[in-house]
């Protein structure tokens, strides 16, 4: 078992290390992701959202509700661990092993 | 051969990084190590992400400067201060990691309460074990 | 971004991603995966990510870690790989 999951593990990093022979360079500044979106955030924030801090005025006014999202994963996970762990009574037919 | 691996070598970090984890997460066989692993392969990830924002030369944290004492002297004239792209990292990596950090968390926090669930009704964090009691029935 | 500081924080990265999958006990792990969140902060200060450097060094340093402990103070301490 453990031979098998370090051949799995090796082929996983053979298989990102051809797919990272395509990517840019390290720093690059004119990489695609450095390139087409964020500079409109840069140059607009200012006016847009009167914020200097670039990140937080995308993430509290351009992406706004994505942010909401978050806080509904961060709720939805407290949620599931309170009632997972609550001390509540016991369930007929729970099997103790 | 040396400035090939050193102009490549965020990619080399996180492809090593999630290597481990990813061992970690197939061959440990206790719960909580399998946690870990799934910890440092998102570590990871967020490692990659991050790396493709920056910019060489120079390049500061994504705040732009003098931001309000621009504002105030433009007045009316807003969008007349022109930024410097290249002064500054790209902003968009940093805020969709920002989220998944908290989601990260949130995954981290759940996983604990499913072993800690577990523990509590076989007595035991060990894989084999565990599959060992259900094969008895 | 210096190179030398960088390559010895990505060293004591891999360092400490090692060692919270290898040590036994799992609390020790536990405590090396916090210090393991903390050069992963730093490394990422050093991308000019200030903002989600400290939302790890809060988040995934500090209450991860804590989740960790509570974690593993309900359940055993030992493991055995």
């Amino acid at each position: 078992m453990k031979i098998l999951s370090v051949i799995a593990g090796v082929l996983v990093g053979a298989a990102l290390i051809y797919g990272a022979l395509d990517m840019p360079k390290w720093g690059d500044p004119h990489s695609p992701a450095s390139s087409h979106v964020s500079p409109y955030y840069l140059r607009h924030s200012i006016e847009h959202t009167a914020t200097p801090n670039v990140v937080t005025s995308v993430l509290a006014d351009y992406r706004g509700y994505d942010t909401l999202g978050e806080t509904t994963v961060v709720f939805t996970a407290g949620i599931a661990c309170i009632l997972l762990l609550r001390k509540g009574r016991k369930r007929q037919g729970k099997r103790h092993v | 051969m040396f400035d090939f691996i050193v102009s490549y070598y965020n990619y080399w970090v996180f492809i090593g990084l999630m290597m481990v984890g990813f061992y970690a997460m197939m061959a440990k066989r206790n719960l909580i190590k399998k946690i870990i692993g799934m910890n440092i392969f998102q570590s990871a990830i967020i490692f990659f992400y991050i790396s493709t924002s920056v910019k060489k030369g120079g390049v500061t944290v994504p705040i732009l400067e003098h931001g309000h004492a621009a504002h105030a002297a433009d007045g009316l004239e807003h969008g007349a201060h022109a930024v410097d792209i290249m002064q500054y990292a790209n902003p968009l990596p940093h805020v969709l990691m920002l989220t998944a950090i908290v989601v990260m968390v949130a995954t981290l926090g759940v996983a604990l309460a499913v072993a800690i669930m577990i523990y509590r009704r076989y007595n035991t964090l060990e894989e084999d074990e565990i599959i060992k009691l259900l094969r008895r029935g | 971004m210096i190179l030398p500081f960088d390559l010895i924080l990505v060293l004591f990265v891999f360092i400490c991603a090692i060692a919270a999958i290898t040590v036994r006990d799992l609390l020790s792990a536990v405590v090396i995966l916090g210090a393991y969140s903390f050069f992963m902060c730093l490394l990422w200060t050093q991308m000019a990510a200030v903002d989600v450097a400290f939302t790890e060094a809060s988040v995934s340093a500090g209450i991860g870690t804590v989740l960790c402990i509570g974690a593993v103070s309900k359940t055993r301490r030992r493991s055995r790989d």
